[in-house]
C-alpha cells in the first residue's frame, strides 16, 4: 500500500532522528541528575520546576548581558540554588521529599511565568541563542549528518552521560552515593555521612536540571522563553529514571526513545493523531514498572 | 512524614507560615518594582468587591475541597492519589459526551446518568494504580503521574476528533449541553450553580465516615500501621482499593460539576491541575478533612483575588508563589524546630532564656546521626 509505506518512510528519515536527538536531550540532562538523586535514596518529582526555572533564567540572562552564554551561566547558578534550597528542605529540615517536590513545581511556574511577565511583557524570544555544531566534513558522510547542526548542548550531553556513568560506577564519591541511598546506615559506620552524599546528589540534579532548561529555552527554540515551557518533561525525565534504574547510560537511551516518539507524533500528524503517539511512552513506562518489580519480586522469591 | 495532628501548634505555624509567605510575595514585588499593600489591597478586593467574585470563590473553593478530600481519603489509608488531575479530566469528558449523546432526553434521567458515567471513570482510572499499588506493590505516585498524562492526551484526541464539537470556532471541546441540563447558577454571572450543595454534602459524608465511624477508624489504622490492621484481621488490601476507587469517582464527579455548572461543555479550561492545588491543600491541612475544607476556601479566595491584581497591573502568578511558600514553610517547620532544638544558642532564643542552663541536658540535643552528620 502506498499509505503505509508514506508512513514507514517518514518515520525512519533522517529528519526524524534528528528531531529526535533534539527532543531527547533536555529529557536526558535532567534523567541524569534524576539518577544521582534516586541513587541517594530521593524521590525527586522537583525535577519538573528546576527546568522551567533553568529555561526562564537561562533566557532572562542572555536577555540581560546579551550573551547566551551569561544566561548558561545565570541558568546554572539557579539550578545550584534550586538543588540547595531542595536539600535544605529535604535533607537537613527532612521534610517528604513529594510534598516539596510537588510545591517546587508550581513554586517554579508561579515565579517564571511572574518574572517573565516582568521582564518580557511583549513575548519573551529572539534573544541571544546557543551555537550549533556546523562541521562541513560530516554533511558529507551519509550517516552522520543527521548529527550535524544540533545546538552544542547535545553533544555536550554525551560527555555528561559519560561522566555520570564513571561518577557513578567508577569512583569511591559514586559508590557512597549508592550507598547513601541503599545502605545509610553502613555508609555512616564507614565514617561517610549519607547526608553530605545527598547534598551532593541534589545540587547536581538541579545543575543538570537547569541545562535541561537552558537547552529547552536557548538552545532548542533559540533564545525564546514560554509560559510552562517545560511541560511535563520532568516528569518524562521521572519516568526514565524508574525505566533505567537510574543508570546513566540507559536513561539516556530511555529519554531517546521518548524523543523518538514526540519526533514521530510531529511528523506523523497527517497519518495519527499525536496525541494517541505521545501518550505511548507513559503507557510504556507502566509497563517497564510493573515489569521491573515483577522481576524484582521473582528473584526474590527464587533466593529464598 | 508530617504528623497528622491539629493542634495549638499546628495553627501557630500555619498562621506563621502564612504570614512569612505574604512577607516573601511583599519581598518579589517590592523587588519587580510594585507596590504590595496596593497589590494585596487588590487582592482582597478582587475576592469580595461583588457577586460575580463571591461566587466563584465559592466554586472554586468547592473544586479544591472536593479534590483535597479526595486526597485526604487516599492518605488515610496510605494511598497517595497524584492521579485526581486525569480522573477529574476523564470524568468530566464522560459525562460531557452523555449530556451531549442524550440531547433531547428529560433532565432527570440526564443528570443522574452523566454522574454515574463520571464516578465510574473516575473510579475504573482510580483502580489502576490502586490495584498495582496493592496486588504488585507498585509506586502509586509514579504510575498515577504517568496516567495523568495518559489521561490529558487520551481527553484533548476525543475532544478534537471523535467527540468534536460541531461548533467549527471550538478546536478542542466536546458539543455545548442544552441549556436545560446546566445546573441552575446561583450568584449572577459567577461559575457558582447548584453543584455546590452535591459537593457540600459529599464533603460532609466524606468527612462524617472519616472522623466518626468504624470504618474510618480502621482507614486510619490500615494507613497508620498496617501490619497491625492485617493482624486485627481487617482486610486491608480491599479497603486501600476502595479509598483510591472512592478518591477517583469524587475526582471524576468534580470534572461533571465543572461541565455541568460552570463550562456547558468539555474543554481545555475545566481544569489547570486544580487537582495539584487541591492536594497542595490537603498537604497543608495535614489531610484533616475538616482543615481542608476551611483552608479550600482561603486558596479560593486567594486565587480569585489575584485576578483582581491583573488590573493593578501585577501578574496574578504571585498567588502560586505565595500558596507553595506556605507550603515549603508547613513541610519544614517540624524538621526546622527539630534542628533549632538542637542548637544551643537558637534553643535559648526560642525558649527567652537569658542564660544557657547550666549543664544542658544531652538527651534534648540532636540525633546521633545529625550530629554525624554536622561533623563531616
Amino acid at each position: 500500500m502506498n499509505g503505509s509505506k508514506d508512513i514507514f518512510s517518514t518515520i525512519f528519515s533522517a529528519g526524524t532522528f534528528q528531531m529526535m536527538l533534539r527532543s531527547a536531550t533536555p529529557v536526558a540532562l535532567a534523567a541524569i541528575g534524576g539518577s544521582m538523586t534516586e541513587h541517594a535514596g530521593i524521590m525527586n518529582i522537583g525535577m519538573e520546576g528546576m527546568i522551567l526555572m533553568g529555561a526562564f533564567f537561562g533566557v532572562l540572562g542572555s536577555f540581560l548581558a546579551q550573551s547566551a552564554f551569561a544566561g548558561l551561566a545565570l541558568a546554572l547558578l539557579v539550578g545550584i540554588l534550586a538543588g540547595l534550597f531542595f536539600a535544605l528542605l529535604v535533607v537537613r529540615y527532612k521534610s517528604d521529599e513529594f510534598i516539596i517536590g510537588c510545591a517546587l513545581n508550581t513554586f517554579a511556574i508561579g515565579l517564571t511565568t511572574y518574572l517573565a511577565r516582568n521582564y518580557f511583557p511583549g513575548d519573551a524570544s529572539g534573544n541571544p541563542n546557543l551555537p550549533e555544531l556546523n562541521l562541513a566534513f560530516l554533511d558529507r558522510i551519509p550517516g552522520l549528518r543527521v548529527i550535524n547542526h544540533q545546538s552544542v548542548l547535545v553533544y555536550l550531553t554525551w560527555i555528561i552521560v559519560i561522566l555520570a556513568w564513571l561518577f557513578v560506577y567508577k569512583t569511591p564519591y559514586g559508590f557512597w552515593l549508592r550507598a547513601s541511598g541503599e545502605k545509610p546506615d553502613t555508609l555512616r559506620t564507614a565514617g561517610i555521612s549519607p547526608k553530605k552524599m545527598k547534598w551532593i546528589a541534589s545540587v547536581l540534579c538541579g545543575i543538570l536540571c537547569a541545562l535541561a532548561g537552558a537547552h529547552l529555552s536557548l538552545g532548542q527554540l533559540q533564545g525564546t522563553f514560554t509560559d510552562n515551557m517545560s511541560n511535563s518533561r520532568g516528569f518524562i525525565a521521572f519516568a526514565c529514571v524508574i525505566f533505567a534504574a537510574a543508570h546513566p547510560g540507559k536513561a539516556y537511551l530511555a529519554a531517546l526513545m521518548f524523543g523518538f516518539f514526540e519526533a514521530i507524533g510531529l511528523r506523523l500528524q497527517g497519518f495519527v493523531s499525536s496525541d494517541l503517539t505521545g501518550m505511548i511512552p507513559y503507557l510504556i513506562t507502566i509497563v517497564m514498572m510493573v515489569y521491573v518489580v515483577v522481576r524484582k519480586q521473582r528473584r526474590k522469591m527464587k533466593n529464598e | 512524614m508530617i504528623r497528622n495532628k491539629i493542634n495549638t501548634k499546628y495553627l501557630i505555624s500555619l498562621g506563621v507560615s502564612v504570614l512569612l509567605a505574604f512577607l516573601v510575595g511583599a519581598l518579589i514585588l517590592l523587588c519587580t518594582g510594585r507596590n504590595p499593600l496596593r497589590a494585596y489591597g487588590a487582592m482582597l478586593s478582587g475576592a469580595f468587591s461583588n457577586r460575580r467574585h463571591i461566587g466563584d470563590v465559592l466554586e472554586y473553593a468547592m473544586v479544591l475541597a472536593v479534590c483535597g478530600l479526595a486526597c485526604d481519603l487516599g492518605s488515610r489509608v496510605g494511598i497517595f492519589n497524584v492521579g485526581g488531575e486525569g480522573q477529574l479530566l476523564l470524568g468530566a469528558i464522560a459525562a460531557a459526551q452523555v449530556g451531549a449523546a442524550l440531547d433531547g432526553v428529560t433532565a432527570w434521567a440526564v443528570i443522574p446518568l452523566a454522574a454515574l458515567a463520571a464516578i465510574l471513570t473516575g473510579a475504573l482510572y482510580a483502580l489502576i494504580p490502586g490495584v498495582l499499588k496493592v496486588k504488585l506493590k507498585v509506586n502509586e505516585v509514579i504510575t498515577t503521574i504517568m496516567l495523568n498524562t495518559v489521561a490529558a492526551y487520551l481527553c484533548q484526541f476525543l475532544a478534537k476528533g471523535p467527540w468534536r464539537s460541531s461548533d467549527p470556532r471550538m478546536v478542542a471541546a466536546t458539543e455545548e449541553l442544552s441549556p436545560r441540563y446546566w445546573f441552575g447558577g446561583l450568584m449572577g454571572a459567577s461559575n457558582l450553580s447548584t453543584a455546590i450543595f452535591a459537593a457540600a454534602i459529599i464533603a460532609f459524608l466524606v468527612w462524617y465516615v472519616m472522623q466518626k465511624t468504624t470504618p474510618g477508624f480502621e482507614m486510619k489504622l490500615t494507613g497508620q500501621n498496617p501490619r497491625f490492621a492485617r493482624f486485627s484481621g481487617l482486610r486491608i488490601d480491599r479497603k486501600i482499593i476502595l479509598c483510591m476507587a472512592i478518591s477517583g469517582a469524587m475526582c471524576g464527579l468534580v470534572g461533571m460539576f465543572r461541565v455541568f455548572g460552570a463550562e456547558h461543555q468539555y474543554k481545555s479550561s475545566i481544569s489547570s491541575d486544580y487537582y495539584f492545588e487541591g492536594l497542595m491543600v490537603a498537604m497543608i491541612a495535614r489531610y484533616q478533612p475538616l482543615t481542608t475544607i476551611l483552608l479550600a476556601l482561603f486558596f479560593a479566595v486567594l486565587k480569585v483575588g489575584a485576578e483582581g491584581l491583573q488590573q493593578v497591573g501585577v501578574p496574578n502568578q504571585i498567588y502560586l508563589i505565595i500558596q507553595t511558600v506556605i507550603i515549603f514553610f508547613m513541610a519544614a517547620q517540624s524538621g526546622f524546630l527539630e534542628a533549632a532544638a538542637a542548637n544551643p544558642r537558637l534553643r535559648r532564643l526560642l525558649s527567652g532564656r537569658k542564660k544557657p542552663p547550666a549543664g544542658a541536658d544531652p538527651h534534648t540535643g540532636a540525633e546521633p546521626d545529625e550530629k554525624g552528620g554536622a561533623a563531616q
